[in-house]
């Protein structure tokens, strides 16, 4: 009779074994090494050792939190600038730079709350001088004003 | 009854693996790292070969690979004129040391302070890890690429392989070469075993151990096929070896005498290393795998299952699988 072992050697080693006619028994595994996972590289935050030698980022999410809380600390920042520089260009000539190359001076009077529109008196244009008019923020590139 | 040896196969990569090393032994065990020509080197689990984490970032083969001894810190030498240095347990990037040539050889001192690598424009280089800005200090002298460079005897001394066909032993303060091994065949890997000091170097079919210090000779064993990389057992009492034809040879280190031979690979071996407990040995081959050998086969160890004849055909092997007694077609 003979007694043919697969072994995990693969097909290769089929006609060996079959010379060899072994009667040694294979030993046993419990399962096969994980392989890698496709959607990640790995390093698993949550691994006992990860959370053991990260200590200054505790875990992934309050890692971010830290990173967030920066960055609204510096977007509030800008906004505050932002509504200052508005408040002071209030009532002063000030010229903007708009597309296709269009400047224009005109005195200006306030935004809508949300910077829409500017409100703006005496616009000077190629047409003429207009007393009241709405510039479009969206049309706005810059503007200038001396202080 | 005789055990048959079962490997354990690490799957993943997606081109030839062309070195490997071990950790020490951590808290949370030990572990491996592989370097693949695919560019993405792995970190797996020491003694069941899980696959933890792939180190993304190199753009080119990643020719050499190594972790600190608390596998907290790793690097990498590619292809794409870099070395790498990674944190080993979140996988993230830390540094980036650019280089004239292919980085072939990276190695951490027993510290982790420092790393010295070596590759395709001959010159070693040591960076503290501490002032990573700061220039290398740099070491010429060989006359061709260098395949593998290591700290060795405390970190005081460093040991290179050529492809000059030399290897020399430096000392790191002085910059002058100590001693010099001439082969008349190209030395295809090197080791150092710093306990007993001992380097176990292979170059065409002979495994050759020398002394670390003095690179006097201790003795030499041929192998049927030529070798590309070997590994000394921490109780040096035996040696594992693979190369060209595929197999895996272990010897009796005193004796000289082949032990075994294992089969399983589809592919020349290009590295070969002992765990740090001795339990298990990896090797790497051009076939993309990495496969875990018992050192002592039928041991319980790590994913392997010492099962007693009973066990094997009553309910319980349910959990444990076992290599299925029949050819596929």
């Amino acid at each position: 009779m003979t007694f043919i072992l697969k072994t995990q050697t693969g097909y290769a080693d089929a006609a060996l074994i079959l010379n060899e006619i072994s009667m040694k028994t294979p030993v046993s595994v419990l399962r096969l090494p994980r392989g890698p996972d496709p959607n990640s590289r790995g390093f698993d935050p949550n691994s006992p050792r990860f959370i053991a030698l990260c200590p200054t980022t505790l875990s992934s999410s309050s890692s971010s939190g830290a990173v967030d809380e920066e960055e609204q600390r510096l977007r509030s920042d800008l906004r505050e600038r932002f509504l200052r520089t508005l408040l002071l260009m209030t009532d002063k000539q000030v010229e903007f730079n708009m597309h296709e190359k269009v400047r224009v001076r005109a005195r200006f009077g306030a935004s809508d709350i949300d910077v829409l529109n500017f409100q703006v008196s005496g616009l000077e244009t190629p047409l003429g001088v207009q007393k009241e008019a709405l510039l479009r923020c969206q049309d706005v590139i810059s503007c200038s004003f001396e202080l | 009854m005789a055990m048959r040896q079962t490997p354990l196969t690490c799957s993943g990569h997606t081109r030839p693996v062309v070195d490997l090393a071990f950790s020490g032994i951590t808290p949370y065990g030990y572990f491996l790292i592989s370097a693949c020509k695919d560019g993405k080197p792995m970190l797996r689990q020491g003694d069941t070969g899980d696959w933890i984490g792939t180190f993304l970032g190199h753009k080119g083969a990643v020719w050499g690979a190594t972790l600190n001894k608390e596998a907290t810190k790793a690097a990498t030498a590619a292809a794409d004129f870099t070395a790498k240095v990674w944190d080993a347990v979140t996988g993230d990037e830390v540094l980036t040391l650019a280089h004239k040539h292919i980085v072939k050889s990276v190695n951490f001192t027993q510290d982790s302070n420092y790393l010295l690598t070596g590759g395709n424009d001959k010159v070693l280089r040591i960076y503290d890890l501490s002032k990573p800005e700061a220039d290398p200090q740099e070491i010429a002298g060989h006359t061709s690429a260098i395949k593998k460079a290591l700290w060795c005897n405390n970190d005081q001394q460093i040991l290179s392989a050529a492809d000059d066909k030399t290897i020399r032993l430096w000392d790191k303060n002085t910059q002058e070469a100590v001693h010099t091994l001439s082969f008349d065949a190209s030395v295809t890997s090197m080791e150092y075993i710093p306990d007993g000091e001992i380097v176990v170097i292979t170059y065409g079919r002979t495994i050759g151990f020398y002394n670390a210090h003095s690179l006097d000779l201790i003795k030499t064993v041929d192998a049927p096929a030529s070798i590309h990389s070997a590994s000394l057992h921490p109780e040096k009492d035996f040696f594992v070896a693979g190369g060209d034809d595929f197999k895996l040879y272990k010897y009796d280190y005193t004796t000289k005498e082949e032990m075994e031979s294992y089969k399983g690979h589809f592919g020349p071996i290009h590295t070969v290393r002992f765990s740090p407990d001795g339990e298990l040995y990896a090797s790497g081959s051009e076939d993309g795998t990495l496969r875990l050998w018992q050192t002592a086969v039928g041991k319980t160890y790590g994913l392997w299952k010492c099962v007693l004849p009973e066990e094997l055909s009553s309910e319980n092997s349910e959990v444990l699988y076992c290599p299925p007694a029949e050819i596929k077609a």
